[in-house]
């Protein structure tokens, strides 16, 4: 055993500063690398954002919110029976997806743990969640539609809810999951019945996590065109009976964009730029609110 | 092994453990276990990592049922009432035996609320009374004065020795016969240590406490009983006086000095 | 900082312990003026008073070195409640050593008078109730000092006991005067020596317990030196 360490020989040294300088080398080329890719990925993004907000603004007027859809090439015109009728389904699919997917998601984190039946479950959503939303729309179609020989709002509502319902359930589950063992057992030891320990303390202690779950879903289905097309169709006028076609702003851009005509396209730029700046509030506030509790 | 068992004849025996075999899955983790837990005293279980101290607490309020995968065989008699087999609910059996974990986990409500939690599954008390029982509980706990202004806020926001302490208070609101308490102080700085510690002596002229401790200068100080246990064998029982001066086995002479290994 | 631990029960043990201390240091003083008296006005019941009080002592003795132990084993005291168990475990050898001079004075008064010694001899016995005095009041501040950690009676006991060892010396010479002067005293003399030798051990017990509390107080441990360093060490 040696006491003191001895300085490095001159040799010894010198490969290291050579180790040291390659490494440097290695580090920089890592770095620019990096900095290349992320740039690249954001010159698109901020691209898409910055047209559409060009194109979006300058269709925007007061009338956008107060007007119909307007026939091609007409003077004026709006959104508002677009909006309101994303609006209208849209909530209402949240509505009837959230208690439903919080449901399952608490039999899926507290009862289903272990078993055929939580497995299966899983699985299921798992497939239900990365199912195109086309095929979705194609379901309701074949189940409803068809069978009623008439589009609907009421239809939309369910596509839209079967594409909520997987979301919620998974961000429930997970949510739940992470809630530690200890604290269920400290309400447990105290007396407490199971359904009051998920009612009273995991579900509350996970709270944030589930509303942003819901959030989440809400922010997605806001902007599916697919499952619409088939359920909900579209309307020219103002509707608020679920039982007729109803306008949604996705199926108005679709048709709208793609005509040659071009108040429409104005129009549709203008429902581009609402849906953007809709679902970026949604991730925001999610954000916001799941930070805060952690 | 079986340990001799005897409690003096002034202690009245509160708890009583019959040939208990614990099992996880098929690894048998408690062995034969026969043992009496004196009323109103506290009794300590001290050994080394997975000796099965811990277990054996958990079998008291049959904490154990949660896991499919583990089973108790044997009896623990409360007041000689076989608390293992009994047709009554499990809920009821936790209200009369509380505990507290080794981890502070205070429900996410308010510090009320966190004290009424309990009191409210089992009994039905006008705003007075409830604001009176967690006034006391706050107390006996040694928790009022730091937190009697701020009883709305969230029992996140405490302090670690504050949050166990509130958890303490929490298993006491209830009223329990028995605390059984879990390495309660494994997580506190020496300070809050000592303030429980000083709460169990308190307690126990209301409760019968039992408490598991890997710390075995904790058992020294703070129980009246300990016992010692190794590999889910008990090997020694005795008044913790006893013990510590002059330890029956080899075993316990050893762990106690520091011999081990 | 308060003077208060955090376990009440701990403070109560301490407390407990040395209330005992100075309960046997009260035991083993009257003891001693109690064999003095027996001594001086030759009462053989005084003096048998004393011996059965030899019991109780050692008993006392036992017991609060068997409680200490516990409260060590339990505590794991440190500093300054280490050094006060640690001294205390060394004051009560003390305090019974001197109940054992007690009695042996209280014996020796027994066979002075079962001799037929008496008062009539004109023996120095107020000599010895002198040193005695002496050393009775050093062992009474000896035990004041422990009950209020002073180390400056402390020092004066320390300082004290080189008068006793005079006192003593002086005693030692006039006994053998005496013993010279009249044969027929030597027995009786013999017997004085060794009671005057065993006030003397008295007052060295009392120096003992003296440097105990500069050890409690202080931490330094001032025995086996000169009263000028012990003086210099306590401050």
């Amino acid at each position: 055993m040696s006491a003191v360490p001895t300085p490095l020989s001159a040799p010894a040294h010198d490969t290291r500063m050579a180790i040291f300088r390659r490494r440097k080398r290695v580090n920089a080329i890592a770095l620019t690398l990096s900095l290349a890719a992320m740039a690249f990925g954001l010159f698109w993004l901020i691209w898409i954002l910055v047209e559409t907000v060009r194109l979006g603004v300058g269709g925007l007027a007061w009338s956008t919110f107060t007007e119909m859809t307007p026939p091609p090439q007409a003077e004026t015109g709006g959104l508002a029976n677009a909006i309101f009728g994303s609006a209208l389904m849209v909530s209402l699919a949240t509505l009837i997806g959230t208690p439903v997917g919080v449901m399952a998601g608490v039999y899926l984190a507290e009862y289903g743990q272990r078993g055929w039946l939580g497995s299966a479950t899983r699985f299921i959503n798992d497939i239900l969640l990365s199912a195109p939303s086309i095929v979705i729309g194609l379901f309701i179609y074949a189940v409803w539609v068809a069978r009623v020989k008439s589009f609907s709002g009421f239809a939309g509502v369910l596509a839209l809810a079967l594409i909520v319902i997987p979301v919620v359930i998974r961000t429930t589950e997970n949510m739940l999951v992470l809630i530690p063992n200890s604290l269920r057992e400290a309400a447990y030891a105290l007396g407490t019945p199971k359904w009051k320990v998920i009612l009273a303390v995991t579900l509350k202690a996970a709270r944030a996590g589930v509303v942003t779950g819901v959030l989440l879903a809400l922010a997605r289905i806001a902007g599916e065109t697919a499952p619409l097309l088939f359920t909900a169709l579209s309307n020219q006028f103002w509707t608020s009976d679920l039982g007729e076609p109803m306008a949604s702003l996705p199926v108005t851009i679709f048709k709208f964009a793609m005509s040659p005509y071009e108040n429409w396209q104005k129009l549709a730029w203008a429902g581009v730029f609402l849906i953007t700046l809709g679902v970026l509030a949604l991730n925001i506030l999610a954000r916001v609110l799941f930070r805060n509790k952690h | 092994m079986d340990a001799k068992v005897e409690l003096p004849v002034t202690e009245k025996v509160k708890l009583s453990v019959r040939n208990l075999n614990f099992y996880y899955g098929s690894f048998h983790a408690l062995k034969n276990i026969n043992l009496d837990i004196p009323e109103r005293k506290v009794t300590a279980f001290i050994g080394p990592s997975g000796c099965g101290k811990s277990t054996l607490l958990r079998v008291f309020n049959r904490m154990y049922e949660l896991y499919p995968e583990q089973r108790a065989e044997g009896q623990v008699l409360l007041d000689g009432q076989d608390i293992l087999t009994t047709k009554d609910d499990v809920s009821l059996i936790r209200a009369k035996i509380g505990m507290v974990f080794q981890k502070p986990t205070p429900f996410p409500m308010s510090i009320y609320d966190n004290i009424a939690f309990g009191v409210r599954l089992f009994e039905t008390l006008p705003r007075v009374e409830m604001d009176e029982r967690v006034e006391w509980a706050l107390k006996k706990a040694a928790l009022w004065n730091e937190v009697k202004d701020k009883l709305n806020q969230s029992g996140a926001g405490l302090s670690g020795g504050q949050q166990q302490r509130l958890c303490i208070a929490r298993g006491i609101a209830i009223k329990p016969e028995v605390l059984l308490l879990d390495e309660p102080c494994s997580a506190l700085d020496p300070i809050s240590t000592g303030k429980i510690e000083e709460l169990i002596h308190e307690l126990k002229s209301d409760y019968t406490v039992v408490i598991v401790t890997h710390n075995m200068q904790q058992a020294a100080r703070a129980s009246d009983y300990t016992a010692y246990m190794y590999l889910g064998d008990l090997i020694e029982f005795g008044a913790t006086g006893d013990i510590f001066m002059k330890p029956q086995k080899k075993d316990t002479e050893d762990y106690i000095t520091g011999r081990f290994g | 900082m308060t003077d208060k631990h955090l376990s009440t029960q701990f403070d109560a043990e301490l407390s407990g312990i040395s209330t005992r201390v100075l309960e046997m240091g009260g035991l083993v003083e009257s003891q001693v003026a109690q064999a003095i008296y027996a001594l001086t006005h030759f009462s053989g019941e005084i003096a048998s008073q004393v011996l059965t009080q030899e019991e109780r002592v050692n008993h006392m003795e036992v017991d609060i070195d068997r409680d200490l132990s516990t409260i060590i084993a339990r505590r794991q005291p440190t500093a300054r409640d280490l050094r006060l168990l640690t001294a205390i475990s060394k004051t009560i050898a003390n305090l019974e050593r001197v109940g054992d001079e007690a009695a042996r004075i209280a014996r020796t008064v027994q066979r002075l008078i079962n001799e037929g010694v008496s008062s009539r001899m004109r023996l120095p016995v107020s000599d010895v109730s002198f040193e005695a005095s002496l050393a009775t009041a050093s062992l009474r501040k000896a035990l004041d000092a422990f009950a209020r950690l002073d180390t400056d009676k402390a020092v004066e006991v320390i300082k004290q006991d080189n008068q006793i060892d005079q006192e003593f010396e002086g005693l030692m010479r006039k006994l053998i005067t005496y013993m010279m002067e009249d044969p027929r005293t030597i027995s009786a003399s013999i017997d004085l020596v060794f009671v005057a030798k065993a006030i003397e051990r008295v007052g060295d017990h009392a120096k003992n317990l003296a440097e105990q509390i500069i050890y409690i107080v202080k931490g330094t441990d001032v025995r086996h030196n000169p009263v000028a360093t012990v003086e210099q060490l306590a401050r």
